[in-house]
């Protein structure tokens, strides 16, 4: 497989985590613009572990989860009263602040005689774990794919379960689900640490892969593209999200169709498809028809 | 000291009389719609794009046509993004409307880009002379142009909604809309009207902000969306006049902030406040809820 | 008098749940027709759907012999059927004169200053009111707003979702005596009630609603007013 082609792979991969992410959040009932601050704290934490501290990438990778889980629950204990534009304003501010807060980021350490670290705007350089460790591209693609379709078995697992029926139920209608006995607010935080973590995950491979990541890549646009993937994907199923990534990096970026006018033809396609379903390629009903199909 | 605070003071208002113009249009069409149309500053972006492509073309055209077609090619694009993203989803999913409004957003403005492919592009500036000093102030006539033109458009506006019949139709669609469907009003007719309108009201900022900076630049749909959404917010959501003090009062933030911490800080700041705002949730800022 | 309302076979449904599930009924001109029910049994429904929010499934809606089952609420209001909501929503933040002129949105002639005028005889508390933000009337105050604005649009056909609901006893029977004269200066008044006793008193003719179909038509005095009471709180013990 050719580099090019396995580099897309590799995005689509990383994208995914991110774009699950955002669909935790909506099944949750919660529109969030703001996921792309996790994928940055776990791309700088995962980052700074491995490139700084020397640590294996599978702890790093760990720790930036754990760090993508407490960011999330910065960000959601304060707001966990609003709803709708108000959240995801919130979550738009909070991921700005750490946009700025990588920006301003500066922390250098020697390492060979060579100073690695964050340097603000200027970015961090020098991720390169996964290259030093020997590991071949193609190694490394399935690697990051094996972690998505772990999570998505995980996911899926959780689908069935009574927690995925709790987590809907949360989403369509948390009074009734008070009313049933559960704790709302906490199961909320927990949902949302773990959208957190997942996006973390994402970012800390993200840094890996690229070697290189600066603050400007966790900008607004990654975040409400994510929510997009995740939202005409289609809500009915994990694999919705991954979907709708496939569907900008794969088929438009990948197939050069649409080369310069990508955009415009991802915008108007989207736009277009949530006209004739509002939630998504593989919504709830399609689901359960494919369901029906092959059982 | 005093001097700078003023100067500061002063600038600050200046922008913040544009965010204001944009911060209106992004209520209005709240207000009717209870959704938040991401598109907008990209339909601004637009416009101003628009206009500077004409004037390439044409170098001789004068600053009303080119507002003129600011404003045009904005509404053009509102209306444009009402029938796909709005129209569709009315009685339906309101992340599904925004999230179409988005990628709209992203539509936009690569149309945008595409007609005008570089880093830069020149626009007509709106006053090409020195500012007028006034005990130690520079006051530039942009600024004054702006703060001016805001405040003949809030007079208009204000008139609109509250002394003709078609304002009382729009006010009963967004005091309630489901009443106002009883009442026989034709709601889908007023949510386009108002995308217009804001779409206009829009366009005009974009022009005063092309033409103050001389220059557009592809960040602007970005900038128009993130101002608005702000100065929207900072104002309590789905308040017309809390829109307009919001604006102001961002405008007022970002000078004082910027000459004492610089841009990043200021930005921070500006996210920071609007964060713990939204955490405290004051009653001022529930006016309307948002879905 | 002929039917001026004709409701055939009626079914809405909310997504997979009929909520009307093939009502037939008819409001006769110059009447007060009253449609009795538990609550859940598809009264509002009916409501919503005759005013053109809902739209049906199948079925129809006939009045004054032209179909309206389909058409959007600005034109049925046009057509001449004005309706006065379940909790009245009257737009608040507008003053009480405000409220009635949004009424009159789709009317283009002169008459309109002259009905404000008329309907404030006829309900003077809401001239003494008339530029108090609306929604800080009381629930009284907001029924006989409701019911002007909807007077606004000079319908001929009045429907009415539970006007009683939620108002002190006086002023129920205040609000029925202006269904009482609203019927006798020449509007046809169809009414949902739960108070099943007030509404007999000044209906016509009833029906009575169970489950989203029609189960009883007649005129008050054929059902034992006891048996009507229960059967519109409790529905029929027949299942």
């Amino acid at each position: 497989m050719d580099a090019y082609a396995l580099g897309l792979l590799t995005n689509v991969g990383l994208l995914g985590f991110l774009a699950l992410s955002a669909y935790v959040m909506l099944l949750a009932g919660e529109m969030s613009f703001g996921q792309q601050a996790f994928f940055g704290v776990g791309a700088y934490a995962g980052g700074m572990l491995t490139a700084m501290a020397g640590w294996p990438l599978p702890l790093a990778a760990v720790a930036a989860m754990a760090a993508g889980a407490l960011a999330a629950l910065a960000v959601a204990l304060p707001t966990l009263r609003l709803r709708g534009l108000y959240f995801a304003m919130a979550t738009l501010a909070a991921a700005e602040m750490a946009r700025i807060g990588f920006e301003l980021l500066q922390w250098q350490v020697d390492r060979d005689g060579e100073p690695v670290g964050p340097d603000g705007t200027q970015g961090f350089r020098g991720i390169r774990w996964v290259f030093e460790s020997g590991l071949a591209p193609e190694a490394w693609t399935a690697l990051v794919w094996s972690l998505l379709a772990a999570v998505l078995a995980l996911a899926a697992l959780a689908e069935r379960s009574r927690l995925g029926a709790t987590l809907r139920a949360v989403g369509e209608d948390p009074g009734l689900a008070a009313v049933l006995g559960l704790d709302v607010d906490r199961f909320k935080l927990g949902v949302i640490a773990a959208a957190g973590a997942l996006a973390a995950l994402g970012g800390v491979l993200f840094a890996h892969h690229n070697t290189y990541i600066e603050p400007r890549n966790f900008d607004i646009m990654l975040g409400v593209h994510s929510l997009a993937y995740a939202l005409i994907g289609g809500l009915g199923t994990a694999f919705g999200p991954l979907i709708g990534v496939v569907l900008d990096v794969g088929l438009l970026e990948g197939t050069r169709v649409f080369h310069g006018y990508r955009m415009v033809a991802f915008g108007g396609l989207v736009a277009l498809l949530l006209v004739l379903r509002p939630r998504g390629l593989l919504d709830e009903t399609a689901v359960r028809w494919i369901g029906r199909r092959f059982s | 000291m005093l001097a700078d605070l003023l100067q500061n003071t002063l600038d600050g208002l200046a922008a913040g009389a544009s965010y204001a113009l944009v911060a209106l249009g992004f209520t209005l069409i709240f207000g009717v719609l209870r959704r938040a149309n991401l598109s907008f500053g990209a339909a601004i972006m637009l416009g101003c794009y628009a206009a500077a492509a004409v004037s390439q073309q044409r170098p001789g055209l004068g600053l009303v046509a080119l507002a003129a077609i600011t404003v045009l090619v904005s509404v053009l694009a509102g209306a444009y993004v009402e029938r796909l993203c709005f129209a569709p989803h009315r009685r339906g999913s309101a992340v599904a409307a925004m999230v179409a409004s988005f990628a709209l957003w992203m539509h936009l403005e690569e149309i945008a880009v595409l007609l005008l492919p570089r880093h830069v592009v020149g626009f007509p500036p709106l006053y090409e002379g020195e500012p007028i000093v006034l005990a130690g102030l520079a006051i530039r006539v942009e600024s004054l142009v702006a703060l001016g033109t805001a405040g003949a458009i809030c007079a208009l506006l204000a008139g609109l909604l509250y002394r003709t019949r078609f304002g009382i139709s729009v006010r009963a669609v967004i005091a309630s809309p489901l009443a106002a469907e009883i009442a026989g009003i034709r709601t889908g007719r007023i949510f386009f009207l108002v995308f217009a309108l804001a779409s206009a009201i829009g366009g005009l900022a974009g022009f005063l902000v092309a033409a103050t900076d001389a220059q557009i630049t592809p960040m602007m749909g970005m900038w128009f969306t993130l101002k608005g959404l702000i100065a929207m917010m900072l104002g309590g959501l789905g308040s017309l006049p809390g829109a307009v003090m919001g604006a102001l009062a961002l405008g007022l933030i970002e000078a004082h902030s910027q000459w004492f911490l610089g841009p990043q800080l200021r930005d921070f700041l500006v996210y920071l406040l609007l964060f713990l705002l939204l955490a405290a949730a004051p009653k001022w800022m529930r006016t309307h809820s948002a879905s | 008098m002929s039917a001026m309302l004709e409701v055939k076979d009626l079914v809405t449904a909310y997504g997979k749940i009929e909520a009307l599930k093939g009502v037939s009924l008819e409001v006769r001109e110059g009447s007060i027709t009253c449609l009795l029910g538990p609550n859940g049994a598809g009264k509002t429904t009916l409501m919503m759907t005759i005013a053109g929010i809902l739209k049906p499934r199948s079925g129809s809606i006939r009045f004054s012999g032209r179909e309206i089952s389909r058409q959007p609420p600005h034109a049925i209001v046009g057509a001449g059927v004005a309706l006065v909501p379940e909790n009245r929503l009257v737009f608040p933040g507008m003053s009480v004169l405000e409220n009635l002129r949004a009424g009159a949105y789709a009317r283009r002639d002169d008459g309109i200053e002259a009905d404000i005028e008329r309907l404030f005889e006829r309900f003077p508390r809401l001239r003494e009111r008339a530029g108090q933000d609306a929604g800080t009337l009381s629930g009284g105050e907001q029924q006989m707003l409701a019911v002007a604005r909807a007077l606004m649009s000079r319908p001929k056909l009045l429907l009415m979702d539970e006007p009683s609901l939620g108002l002190a006893p006086l002023v129920v029977d205040e609000i029925f005596r202006i269904i009482a004269d609203l019927h006798r200066d020449g509007t046809t008044i169809f009414l949902v009630e739960q108070n099943a006793h007030m509404a007999l008193r000044v209906a016509h003719h009833f029906y009575l609603i169970e489950q989203g179909r029609v189960t009883f038509s007649g005129d008050p005095g054929s059902l034992a007013e006891d048996e009507v009471i229960r059967r519109a709180y409790l529905g029929s013990s027949r299942r």
